[in-house]
Formats: C-alpha cells, structure tokens, sequence
C-alpha cells in the first residue's frame, strides 16, 4: 500500500515538474525543478525496501541485537543518497535563483543590444573595488589587461556590438538569437 | 617504479585543496592577490600533468590497474576509485588539455572576472573532470557530474552580460535534466540490485530481469548522451557555447563531452557488452544522426565559436559508431571499434581546442566572430593563421595529422563490419566538416582585411600575450601532428588500452566486491 502511494506520488511529482518546466515563465522554471528533484528523491527513498517501524540505527547495541534477531532493520543507505542529493540541489536552485533574477534585473534595465552591462551592480558582495586599488607586483599581466578592457570607450570582444554595416535590426536579432 | 595506489587520490585532491587555498588569495587587506592565484593553479596544473603521465605510463604502457578503497572499506561499502587504461589516457588528455588553455585564458580572461574567481573555478571543474574519470560507484560519479556541473555554470555565467545568462539558463536547465534522469538510473540500480558500485553492478547484472537491463541502459543512455551531445538531446550545447569568453569556450569544448562519451563507453563496455551487440543498429543510427545533424548545423551559422560548437556535436556522432561496432561478434576484431573510438577522442581533446582557442583569437582580434563582418586577417596576424590552417584542416582528416589515422581507423572497423550506410555517412560528415573548415577559412582570413568594432581589442599586438596566446595551439598542433605521424604506435596503444576497458570479469576482480558468502 505504501510502496503505491510513493508510485503515485513519485509519479505525479515528476509529471508536474515536467509540466512546469514546459511552460514559459522563470518562476515556473525554477518550481519545475524543484519538483523534479524532489520526485527523484522520493524514488531514491523507495529503491530501498520500504520497512515501517524499524529504524536503521541504534545507539543501544542490544536492541540493535534484537531488531537484528526480529527482523532486519531498514536500510540507512538511501537516506544517505537523498541527503546528498538534497544538498545538491538545494545548491543549484540557489545558483538558478540567483542567474533568473541577473537577468531580470539586465531585462528590466534599457541597455542597448551591445551595450556592455556593468558586472558588478551596487551592494554586490562581491565589490571589491572598494578601499585600496593598489595592484601588488604579481600583477604585471593583469595590470596590462585593465589597460584593454577597463577603458571606457571599449566593450570586451565577445559582447555583440553594433557595427559599422550593421543596423539596429541586426544588432536585436543576434540579441534576441543568443 | 611501482606507483602506489593512494596516487588515485591526487587527481582530485591536488585541484581542490589548491582552489581552496586560492579563495583565501581573492582579496587580501584589500589588495588583489591575483598573481598568486596565478601562480598555485600553474604549479597545480603541472603537478596534475605529472600524475597523470605517471598513472598513464603505469596503466596504459604496462597494463596494470589501480584500485584504491577509501579509508580501506572493501568495495561495495566504502568509495571506490579506480583506474585503467581508459580512465587514465582521459586524464592525461584533460590535464594537458587544461595546461594548454590556461595560457590562453591567462591572457584573455578580463580583471573582472578573474576577481571573481575565475582560478578556483578553473581547478574546481578539472576536479570535477577527473573525479568523473576516476569514479567507482555510480553515486561518486553522479557527486563528481555535478560537482563538474556547478563550475561549468558558474564558469559560463560568470561576468553575467546579457547573453551568457540566457544561454546560462538554458544550459543549467536541460544540464540538470540530464542530471536527474542519469540519479533516476542509480536509484533503479539500488532498488532492482542494492548495490551502487559498478563492480558489483556489473557482477550482479546478468542475473537481473532483461527489464532491469532494458532501463537500466536507456536511463544510462538518456544520462550520458546528453551529457555527451548526442543526437536528440544535444540543444544545450549550441545555445551556450558560444556565449564565454573563448577560454571557458575551449576548456568546454575540450573537456565536457567527452566526459560524457566517457561514462558512455565505461558504462556500455562493463555493464551490458551484450546490448553493444543487440542495440547496435540503433546506436549506429543515433550516431549517423548525431554527425549529420551537427555538420548540417554548422553549416548554417554565422560565427565562428557557434560553427565549432556544432562540429563538437558532429564528432561525437564518430565516438558513438565506434562505441556500437566495439563488439561486432567478429572475434578477430574485437575491441578494434573501441580502440579506434579512443583515439579519435584523443584526437578530437587535442585539435578542438587548439581550434577553438584559434577561433577565439581570431575573435577577441576582430571583436567579433560574425563571418559576415570580419576578413583579411592573414596579412595581420599570418602564425594564427597557419595554425587555425593546420587544426582545421587536422580536424577535417587530412594526412599527417591525428584526424586521418583516427578516422580511417574508425571507417577501417565500420566498413568491415558491413555497416555500409553509417560509413558512407560518416564519410560525408567529414566531407561537411572539411567544407565547413574552408568557409571559416576563407570568411575569416582571405579578403580585404575589415573588422566591424573600430574599438577592437589590441589584444594580439602586446608581444606577451601573442606568445601565451599563440604557443598553446602550437604545442596542441605539433601534438596533433604527432600522433598522426606515430599513428601506428598510438593505434597499438589505444588497442591495448580498448581491450582492457573490455575485460570485464578482470575489472570485478580488480575490485573484489564482497560477495555474499563472505559478508
């Protein structure tokens, strides 16, 4: 009975994670994965024998003797597995909260297909422009590289720029294509 | 020279204590410690270069095998890692593969992204790469998968401009699909045979259902072809590699798949040698499709970096067909399609990335990858030229270099085998590969010399980074060239390394599962 409630709910969990991740919008994105790896997790849960009421681990060497003589006692492992994955994906649906809201935040602002975006907003906790800029001799190479990059009239080469003999048009296109 | 086994853990070890050492170095008394970073991850790349050639030498030159149990469990309860001759050849070509874009992205990559963190996370995915390579247990290589994974996303995204957090959410997604489809496949390892390690997997697997069999493949198929970029399930990579810096570009394109075709051939040669024979129409024709879609692709994009993103796609379509005819029954030839499917991948490591990172100077030179707006850069840079000319026309399988000895070889196996219509397409792959090298070619350094961005980077002019740029794909080049002249020699080596990926019950016993009867 318990091994079809997690079949159904296994089942459903990867259904609407599907679902969700098919549809447009981030939020929904990000919730349809959320899903997805709960149900994975559920499935890892129940590829160990489902045994209620007996507990994997005792402190107290006799009882575990006697769960042991009674019946076999349930099997930590795939706890083990679901913990680890849990983490895992807890860590990568912060990684994809963090990445949809950056690009809500470029989407929001008018920047110009080209136009090369600030990597460091206000508050960013990972300014370090801040305080003391001096470049210690290790530096050399770096310091060479500000030089090309750190002007202000000159965009990185890989951000798509509006040429010459290329118009606006063109420019959105190979914007909207990336 | 007898190596201890505890080497195993370097690959991994030496990568990740030294990222670890490195955060400490991102800012210290508000001073950019760049240059010590700078410094570490070079010794660390070095170092992962020696233990790799020592670990090759031992495996892949005198046949031997490495297992090394955590801790000192035995095998089914405690980590296992292990290596062969598959496991440690990927491990030498990913650590010279890393050696050899580390110049390069040294010279590239901008102050920003380097404060960021861009050496840590260099070593992390190297870490990632080689615990994937090394991994014993299913579970281990889902951690190192993703492990592998996180890097690449942040590596891709890093910087965050517009287009790489719109293919970064691409990637991530259909990434991590292929993720969880490859966790369901552990699961149903764990449910249908309690077990994880791929020892005791491939131990306990004859006596399962054919069902077990049948899902079990098609789960692990799912998992890893996407992660290699085959056929159906390849979109993630032309959306996104395009987008980083040329640096990340030329790690991924050399490194990523091809953990993926690995696990691919691991997991196909152990655990179900049998299907290799009875699925092996299908997997001929998922690899003719792979080639076709990926030359087919290339051939209609506008740029440089997207153009090979796509021939990436088309070369694992010639891993795979080696990988299907690796057991044709035919018992003189046993392991042939298998040794020839590792040395194209060999090959593929070296001229991808000596290419890419030859498409990226072109790129960073011009400002610009579009086809269209750029042209005439061989009166300006001409040694760029002459080795984007020689990796491509390397790529494309042209004598002497490797890409003709790997595929002739590999058609060698495919024709004998009487597979005449995946050969013919093979061979027309490579003919839309070498046509698509000639537009690169011809759209990017002959002409009237123009580039469209009237800021475009100076970056080749400083004499420095020419030279970190420039020797790198010179050195992958000449080892192209190399192996292609050694092709004989390399060809026996790989044999011997196919025929001890092959040996399945010598993998069990290197091992030494617990069997029940001694628990």
């Amino acid at each position: 009975m318990i091994a079809l409630l997690l079949a159904i709910a296994v089942g459903s969990l990867f259904a609407t994670g599907t679902y969700m991740i098919m549809r447009r919008g981030q939020i929904k994105l990000i919730l349809g994965l959320a899903l997805l790896s709960h149900g994975v997790n559920l499935l890892l849960f129940g590829s160990g024998t489902l045994t209620p009421g007996r507990p994997p681990i005792f402190l107290d060497k006799k009882k575990y003797a006697e769960a042991l003589a009674a019946a076999v006692p349930a099997d930590p492992l795939p706890q083990a597995l679901i913990l680890t994955a849990i983490v895992i994906s807890f860590g990568i649906t912060a990684f994809v909260i963090a990445l949809v809201n950056r690009r809500q935040t470029i989407a929001a602002t008018d920047i110009v297909p080209g136009e090369f975006v600030p990597l460091l907003r206000e508050g960013d906790p990972f300014d370090f422009t801040e305080g003391p800029q001096d470049t210690d001799e290790y530096d050399w190479l770096a310091y060479e590289l500000d030089e090309v990059y750190d002007s202000d009239d000159m965009p990185p080469s890989w951000t798509p720029s509006l040429t010459p003999e290329s118009d606006e048009s063109e420019a959105m296109e190979e914007f909207h294509y990336r | 020279m007898n190596l201890n086994a505890n080497l195993l853990a370097a690959p991994v070890a030496i990568p990740l204590l030294t990222a670890a050492l490195m955060l400490f170095f991102t800012h210290w008394g508000g001073r950019r410690r760049i240059g010590l970073q700078l410094l570490l991850s070079t010794l660390a790349l070095l170092l992962n270069l020696t233990v790799a050639l020592l670990l090759f030498q031992a495996t892949a030159g005198r046949g031997e095998r490495f297992v090394l149990q955590m801790g000192g469990w035995s095998a089914p309860f405690g980590i296992t890692v292990y290596a062969d001759g598959l496991s440690s050849t990927l491990l030498l070509l990913t650590a010279v593969v890393a050696l050899a874009v580390y110049p390069f992205a040294i010279a590239t990559i901008g102050q920003h992204r380097k404060q960021m963190g861009f050496y840590p996370l260099y070593l992390l995915l190297l870490m990632g790469v080689n615990g994937a390579f090394l991994a014993g247990d299913l579970f281990n290589l889902y951690v190192f998968f993703e492990v592998l994974l996180m890097a690449s996303f942040v590596l891709l995204t890093v910087g965050a401009q517009p287009a790489q957090t719109n293919s970064g959410i691409r990637y991530v997604v259909l990434n991590l699909l292929a993720s969880t489809i490859f966790l369901v496949a552990a699961g149903v390892a764990y449910g249908t045979m309690g077990t994880l390690n791929m020892a005791q997997i491939a131990q306990r697997l004859p006596l399962a259902s054919p069902a077990v069999h049948t899902v079990f493949a098609g789960l692990l198929l799912v998992g890893f072809g996407s992660k290699a970029a085959i056929f159906p399930l390849f979109f993630w990579l032309p959306a996104s590699y395009h987008t980083p810096p040329p640096a990340v570009t030329a790690l991924f394109g050399g490194l990523l798949t091809k953990v993926g075709v690995y696990t691919l051939f691991r997991s196909y040669t152990l655990f179900f040698p049998d299907l290799l024979i009875d699925w092996q129409r299908p997997l001929l024709a998922l690899a003719g499709a792979t080639m076709l879609v990926g030359a087919f692709g290339a051939l209609a994009q506008p740029g440089i970096r997207r153009v090979l993103s796509f021939h990436i796609i088309s070369h694992v379509g010639f891993m795979l067909m080696g990988l299907a005819v690796a057991l044709n029954g035919n018992q003189l030839s046993v392991g042939f399609g298998l040794a020839a499917a590792v040395l194209y991948l060999c090959h593929h490591m070296i001229v991808k990335t000596a290419l890419i990172m030859a498409g990226g100077a072109v790129e960073i030179h011009m400002g610009s990858d579009r086809l269209a707006s750029i042209g005439g850069l061989v009166t300006q840079q001409p040694l760029l030229a002459f080795l984007f000319f020689l990796s491509s026309i390397s790529l494309a399988g042209i004598p002497p270099f490797s890409g003709f000895v790997s595929k002739l070889s590999l058609l060698q196996i495919t024709l004998d085998t009487r597979h005449w219509l995946v050969a013919g397409v093979s061979i027309f792959a490579s003919f839309l590969t070498l046509l698509n090298m000639m537009r690169l070619w011809r759209e990017s350094f002959w002409g009237e010399y123009r580039w469209p961005d009237p800021f475009h980077s100076r970056i080749l002019q400083n004499k420095v980074r020419q030279a970190l740029v420039l020797t790198p794909i010179a050195v992958l080049v000449s080892l192209s060239l190399g192996l292609g002249i050694l092709g004989e020699p390399a060809f026996q080596l790989t044999r011997r390394v196919a025929a001890q990926a092959l040996d399945q019950q010598a993998y069990i016993q290197a091992v030494a599962p617990l069997t029940e009867q001694e628990e």
